[in-house]
């Protein structure tokens, strides 16, 4: 039999990282030195990490194929493989499945201003996106980064944020809607920030990614902006098992999210049966 | 082409003869129930009426290992593992007997899912290389069946091997194509009076009545999606058990679950079913298909528009459906997917004709 899809290739835990009470951030290599160097994927791609045991659950690939000395995963614990995750070291076995799925349109987004508007997790997928964009400096505009959570200690990254506001090349604003005593910052929702900076749509693309709830008033807050249907983008979430289009999980109408997805417009979105 | 004869008396010594060169599955009477079990001595096959179960299980077993793990613990630092996966065995041939017409087109469905998506898998397509069909032809329509609606008939030959008639006694047995050949090759020629009952049933094939113009379904579908009262009321009724998915030849959505025992297991796929409310549940708790009208809807869609959709590129007109009517016979309050299908025709035509009125007539 030809290789199956099914099977993972081990992999092996370098580093782990708690970026939030409920989040981790796992950093993994493939087993074998040869796969490893010879692994390429697109920003935005996923990967169906496994313990082996337990399952495997599908997660961005968050760290940018133009930094390739390890491959990383951002996984807030929510449900039974996320809770085994967690409990995981530097050193243990994981299964991992990569490259899957589409990726962000990358190079249509040459030359244009990039506003990037996450909140919680979501900023996962952003970061791929963030730090290839930033390895690639000249050939995009400028960068904006709008990113929320419930409280200080739940925004994700927050020494790279702390880097990536004294660099001077991209705008850094983050707000949370439960300040603490240190808070300095914006307090409130990210769509609220978003009207507030009056973000031109004016040769810009906006990426998106959080919870429903946000992602629901930012494409309201971005269409006052007047961004169209085809300068947003954003990353979808759907529970998936095969990844590779089989399964039938995972579908919006014709579509399979691991397939023709986790990337698409919102223009593409609208032309989907309306079921998110 | 060459009929042969295969007495009645003479099936269980025929599938015994079968079995010693592949993994027979073969129709018993369990109950009410006719299921498929794997062959084993003194069985006797029942092919009086359709199994209750299709026969996809040839191609898609309801459980099978993916590959297997194993862990390692690390003598010198107890605190480390390694893990092993070994591939899964390659499956053994599998002769199924006893499937309908309707059964063995819905192969050739699951064809376009396992081995015309994109991405080959390679024990679906090494079930599929091997497995041989030996259907009987239906005598009678039952008031379930509908597989004229969908470009199947009673004596269809898509995706047989072998088609038995049930004649007196028994069945006049034809081979379909060279592997069926080989599987008849020792069952004697049909007598002449065998021969002329054949050909009498074959001049007078069962007439299955008019069939509905399917060919709107998709659009008017599309129509209907956001309409959840039409939903709503077609689902009143749903239990959400499944059971519609589990018979159904097509419907082909599974689940991979690991399986441990100490520190070994395997990672098996197994059917799932989207009525299930678990089957979207993410585990943020969000769940896109929250309600029973929400998961009867995508498996009405997934039949009758979305695969049709997505292999109109292949240029013809398709749907996801053989007309089994299992999904009828079983559903234990009685929802019926040809109601469902005409009242999308109906509605979602005065939803169109809405939508854009200046189309009306």
């Amino acid at each position: 039999m030809t290789h199956s899809p099914y099977i993972p290739e081990l992999a092996t835990i370098v580093e782990t990282f708690d970026e939030t009470p409920d989040i981790k951030t796992f950093r993994v290599v493939l087993q074998d030195p040869a796969r490893m160097a010879a692994f390429r994927f697109e920003p935005g791609q996923v990967g169906q990490l496994s313990v082996f045991g337990t399952g495997e659950s599908t997660f961005v690939i968050n760290s940018p194929p133009t930094r390739m000395d390890h491959l990383q995963f951002t996984v807030m614990r929510v449900g039974e493989l996320t809770h085994r995750l967690h409990t995981l070291k530097a050193g243990d076995p994981v299964g991992l499945r990569a490259p899957l799925g589409n990726c962000f349109p990358y190079q249509d987004m040459k030359g244009r201003d990039i506003v990037f508007i996450g909140g919680g997790v979501g900023m996962a997928p952003l970061r791929t996106l963030l730090l290839f964009m930033l390895d690639n400096r000249a050939d995009y505009g400028k960068i904006t980064l709008i990113y929320g959570a419930r409280t200080p200690e739940h925004l994700c990254y927050k020494e790279e944020l702390k880097e990536w506001a004294e660099r001077g090349d991209l705008r850094v604003e983050l707000t949370v809607d439960n300040p603490d005593k240190g808070w300095t910052q914006r307090v409130g929702v990210v769509p609220a920030v978003l009207t507030e900076l009056g973000t031109s749509a004016e040769n810009a693309v906006a990426v998106t990614c959080g919870p429903p709830i946000m992602i629901r008033f930012t494409l309201q807050a971005l269409e006052k902006l007047g961004f169209k249907d085809e300068q947003i983008v954003t990353t979808l979430e759907r529970r998936m098992k095969c990844g590779v289009g089989i399964c039938g999980r995972c579908n919006i109408g014709e579509k399979f999210v691991c397939v023709d997805g986790p990337v698409f417009t919102q223009a593409q979105l609208r032309q989907m049966p309306q079921e998110f | 082409m060459v009929v042969r004869f295969l007495p009645a008396d003479a099936v269980a010594d025929q599938t015994a003869a079968w079995a010693r060169d592949y993994h027979v599955l073969a129709p018993v009477r369990e109950g009410s129930a006719v299921v498929y079990r794997a062959y084993a001595k003194d069985m006797h096959p029942f092919l009086g009426r359709p199994p209750s179960s299709s026969a996809k299980e040839a191609l898609l077993p309801q459980t099978e290992n993916l590959f297997t793990y194993a862990y390692r613990k690390d003598r010198s630092d107890l605190t480390r593992t390694e893990v092993f996966l070994s591939e899964a065995l390659p499956p053994e041939p599998t002769l199924i007997l006893g499937p309908r017409p309707c059964d063995a087109r819905g192969a050739h469905l699951l064809d376009r899912v396992f081995k015309e998506r994109g991405v080959a898998d390679p024990q679906y397509a090494a079930h599929r290389a091997s497995a041989l069909f030996v259907t009987v032809a239906c005598e009678e329509p039952e008031n379930t069946c509908f597989c004229h609606w969908t470009g199947g008939g009673p004596m269809d030959e898509t995706g047989s091997d072998v088609l038995l008639f049930p004649v007196t006694d028994g069945f006049a047995a034809r081979a379909i194509t060279p592997a069926g050949e080989k599987l008849v090759a020792g069952i004697p020629e049909a007598p002449a009076a065998v021969q002329q009952e054949l050909a009498a049933k074959l001049a007078r094939a069962p007439e299955p009545g008019p069939a509905p113009d399917l060919s709107s379904l998709p659009e008017r579908f599309l129509a209907l999606f956001g309409d959840m009262d039409f939903w709503m009321d077609q689902s009143a009724r749903c239990l959400s058990c499944g059971v519609c998915t589990y018979l159904c030849p097509t419907c082909s959505c599974f689940n991979i679950t690991d399986e441990t025992s100490g520190l070994a297991g395997r990672r098996l796929r197994t059917w799932d079913t989207c009525m299930s409310a678990l089957y979207t549940l993410e585990g943020s708790g969000h769940n896109p298909r929250p309600s029973r009208a929400h998961r009867l809807r995508n498996r009405v869609g997934h039949k009758f528009c979305y695969h049709p959709r997505e292999f109109a590129k292949l240029g013809l007109l398709e749907f996801s459906c053989t007309g089994c009517g299992r999904c009828i016979k079983s559903c234990p309050v009685s929802v019926d997917i040809r109601r469902i299908v005409l009242d999308v025709i109906e509605a979602g035509g005065k939803s169109a004709a809405n939508a854009n009125p200046e189309e009306k007539p």
